[in-house]
């Protein structure tokens, strides 16, 4: 107990960990208590997502583990020349992740995995100070990804996965238009975009109880072609946002390098590091391009400027019994936005993220796996340049997760 | 332990799940060394809220003097009488005769295309021009020039001459004057922004012989300083602002000095023809338009790039009349250089007292002058971009002079960084972006 006390504490001081934009770190509820590491570990099947290389090093011969996570996230916006505030009614969005593997043989294991990496869900309302900004946005990305992992020796594992990306937005942005009654008209752009990508890992144990990862997760550009763009404007405008227009964008899903270890300390004791690295400038700006352009509906531009980023994790975990293990960890994760390219769009900041979850075993090889991840997204005075926008932000997210883990 | 455990978490996740961010409010609103507790404002038909052509309720209630009196409120800011007008139509003034707000329609020319432009909202309710009990805090008087304020005369009946918007809210009308009134209130705060029509009057007449003559810099000088030492003289602290170029303004800018299309050859070579002894040729497309000028010879010349036709100039006569072509177009809807230069000395002029007023007696200058010629090249609040374009542009209503309520928000924002910067106060300004804009149909 002493120990575990030490364990809690050394993470809450040094546990920081990183990530952000609309990336989604939530794989898998037993990596999200420990701060998200995975990719130096051999754990189960979220191998597929967190090295390819390691998934024919778990020991079992099938692993199948799925979950699902519910973010709870607030943001508060504080005017910085108005000096009003605004929050968001974020509805719940549940990130989930299946993954399931087989060894086909001793040294070849073949898996599939379907998660959702990248997604957002921001809803300010569309009378609030930012509206001709942002309204409300949705976006989410599901990527399926088999996979096959082959050992070489008992200490080297390669793989590889093909991604295949699915993702869909919809928002709504005021325009400056006014109705009779004062509101401001309105549009809305939906539509959804596939694409491709891979995912390859390399796993090494120099000694039983040290694993070492590395991971690289391809950049996926969706390609959005042929949204549907609707505009809710005063009816003598309908010529100048013509019904059934269309519009196209690409939105970026970047590359992430990633690099992980972990060492056992002992039977009940792991303990693992893990630094992610985000190629967040390939999201430059954000293009909508109508199919039918006006003199009232140019094609509209939006700088967005990312930067790459780093994310540090931390964390371990303590197998108290046969029937429980329990988790902790922390993360620190960089926001890739500028502090003049703060949008309310992706209100972004510094996250410190400190996690805890544990695992029961009903029965022997089933585990019933539970998380609770708090961020803190740290204040951040800032504002959007181009559209003289300036204020600052501070997000809190409360993310409990469930999952049921069964290695055989 | 495993129990103990268990009961931590939901603990923890009970107890941090009702916790949402909180950002300390590092600005609070502070009076500095300013008194609010009881505001007039001195000024013409910008500061009544005038719109659209008229004076109407709604317009009243974005006028930037109720904008800043919201915020004066939350420092000890006390109430804010308006004048209000009995109905949303309102009153102006178009050729002597009363006329409502102007409202987007379907407007069809002589060449029977139809298209969105102002139109009337309906009959004039002279019941708004019916004398209402005050006294108000918002003093502004539509058509008002500097001298108005300080004579009794600009208070009797419109059919002696008065001025109808300050009659119906004067203390005694015919008797009392506008700074009078004013200083009744024994105000803690004013805010002054008189001069446009002193200059604005020229101006929209075209500069005319006859029209609306300028009111002369050392007479603006004096009756200024009348006007300032006067609503100032118990002890209020202010803000004053400077006159805008009103040359900058869409009711000066929308109609091109080039507008004369010519689509047809036959157009240009008869066009041609009849004006072959004064020199002047046409082209296919653009041309500059034909004015009248008696210096000229013939009495009429081509307009240059840098002259102003006016948004009031007749479009069906320049359409299907020959007016600007055949016929030229007078001077009363044509600012010519002499004009423009006159319109510019004046507002300099105005400016320097303005500046120096605001020095000797201590009070805050909000520089409307720079703000406009920021709006003329494009200004961006909130994600709204406004310019000086009519209508589109945002900041001006459908008169092509006075405010949007956005464009009165902008103003208001305007006076606080003036406010705050003179008195150390930190009121906070308004959101641009949740105030309309031009209402379309």
């Amino acid at each position: 107990m002493k120990k575990l006390l030490f364990f809690m504490i050394f993470l809450s001081a040094a546990g920081l960990v990183r990530a952000g934009g609309y990336q989604v770190n939530l794989i898998g509820v037993r990596y999200v208590g420990m701060g998200h590491i995975g990719t130096g570990l051999t754990m189960d099947a979220g191998s597929i997502f967190f090295n390819p290389g390691a998934l024919s090093l778990i020991k079992d011969k099938y692993s199948i583990t799925g979950s699902v996570s519910g973010i709870f996230s607030y943001t508060q916006f504080r005017s910085a020349n108005a000096g009003y505030t605004a929050r968001t009614d974020n509805p719940l969005s549940t990130p989930f992740s299946v993954f399931a593997s087989a060894k086909i043989t001793d040294d070849l294991s073949a898996g599939i995995g379907v998660y959702t990496p990248f997604g957002s869900s921001i809803v300010w309302g569309d009378n609030w100070g930012g509206k001709y900004l942002i309204q409300d946005i949705k976006l989410k990305a599901v990527f399926f990804q088999p996979t096959v992992s082959y050992k070489i020796g008992d200490k080297l594992g390669i793989g590889a996965g093909l991604v295949f990306a699915y993702g869909k937005v919809d928002l709504h942005r005021a325009i400056p238009v006014t109705f009779a009654d004062g509101s401001s008209g309105q549009a809305n752009l939906k539509g959804h975009a596939t694409n491709w990508g891979y995912n390859v890992g390399i796993s090494f144990k120099p000694i039983e109880a040290l694993t070492i990862g590395l991971n690289y997760r391809s950049k996926i550009k969706m390609d959005l072609k042929d949204g549907d763009a609707n505009f809710t404007v005063p009816s003598s405008l309908s010529a100048n946002f013509p019904a059934g227009n269309k519009f196209d964008a690409t939105l970026p899903l970047p590359a992430t390098f990633s690099g992980g270890i972990s060492y056992n300390i002992n039977e009940k004791f792991l303990i693992g590091a893990q630094v992610d690295y985000v190629r967040w400038s390939a999201y430059d700006s954000l293009i909508f391009d109508f199919k039918q352009n006006t003199s009232s509906l140019p094609d509209s531009r939006n700088p967005r400027k990312y930067d790459n980023t780093f994310i540090f994790r931390l964390g371990g975990q303590y197998k108290a019994s046969d029937m429980l293990t329990i988790r902790l960890g922390g993360y620190y994760d960089e926001t890739p936005v500028k502090k003049d390219y703060e949008n309310p769009e992706t209100p972004d900041g510094n996250r410190i993220g400190l996690s805890a979850g544990l695992s029961i075993y009903p029965i022997e090889k089933l585990s019933i796996d539970l998380s609770f991840l708090f961020v803190n997204q740290l204040k951040r005075d800032s504002q959007y340049l181009p559209a003289n926008f300036k204020g600052a932000y501070k997000t809190y997210a409360y993310i409990p997760g469930i999952g049921l883990t069964y290695n055989f | 332990m495993k129990l103990k455990i268990a009961h931590l978490y939901v603990a923890l996740a009970a107890l941090t799940f009702g916790c949402k961010p909180d950002i300390k409010e590092d600005i609070t609103a502070t009076s500095g060394t300013a008194n609010f507790s009881q505001y007039v404002a001195v000024g013409n038909s910008l500061t009544a809220g005038y719109a659209d052509g008229a004076l109407y309720k709604q317009g009243q209630s974005y006028a930037y003097p109720n904008i800043l009196a919201q915020q004066f409120a939350l420092v000890g800011g006390g109430p804010f009488k308006i004048p209000y007008m009995v109905d949303d139509n309102g009153i102006g003034v178009q050729n002597n005769q009363p006329v409502t707000k102007r409202i987007l329609g379907p407007v069809t020319d002589c060449k029977g295309v139809t298209s969105l432009g102002p139109v009337f909202a309906g009959i004039p309710n002279l019941a708004n021009l019916a004398p209402i009990p005050g006294p108000f805090n918002n003093m502004g008087v539509p058509g008002a020039k500097s001298f108005h304020l300080l004579t009794p005369l600009f208070g009797r009946p419109l059919t002696q001459g008065g001025n109808p918007f300050y009659y119906r809210m004067a203390s005694n009308p015919g008797v009392s004057t506008v700074v009078g009134d004013v200083v009744a209130q024994n105000p803690t705060f004013v805010s002054i922004w008189i001069g446009n029509n002193d200059v604005l009057g020229y101006a929209s007449t075209g500069g005319e012989e006859g029209g609306d003559s300028i009111t002369s810099v050392t007479a603006y000088t004096q009756y200024l300083y009348a006007i300032v030492n006067t609503v100032t003289a118990g002890g209020a602290k202010g803000v004053i602002a400077n006159i805008t170029d009103v040359t900058s303004i869409p009711y000066f800018r929308t109609v091109p000095y080039n507008g004369l299309v010519l689509t047809s050859q036959a157009q240009v070579d008869a066009l041609n023809a009849g004006y072959a002894p004064l020199g002047i040729k046409f082209n296919l497309g653009q041309n500059p338009f034909i004015i009248s000028d008696k210096n000229a010879p013939g009495g009429l010349r081509q307009i240059k790039s840098d002259e102003l036709i006016l948004l009031t100039i007749p479009q069906d006569s320049i359409k299907c009349k020959g007016l600007g072509s055949q016929i030229p177009i007078p001077g009363k809807y044509v600012l010519d250089q002499t004009e423009i230069a006159n319109i510019k000395t004046a507002t300099a002029g105005y400016n320097q007292a303005i500046v120096t007023v605001a020095q000797q007696k201590d009070l805050a200058f909000a520089d409307m002058a720079s703000l406009m010629s920021s709006l003329s090249t494009g200004i961006t609040f909130d994600g709204l971009t406004f310019t000086t374009t009519f209508v589109t542009g945002g900041a001006f209503s459908l008169d092509g002079i006075h405010l949007t309520p956005q464009g009165n928000a902008i103003v208001a924002n305007g006076f606080i960084d003036a406010i705050n910067h003179k008195y150390s106060s930190t009121l906070p300004q308004v959101n641009v972006a949740s105030y309309p804009g031009i209402v379309f149909p």
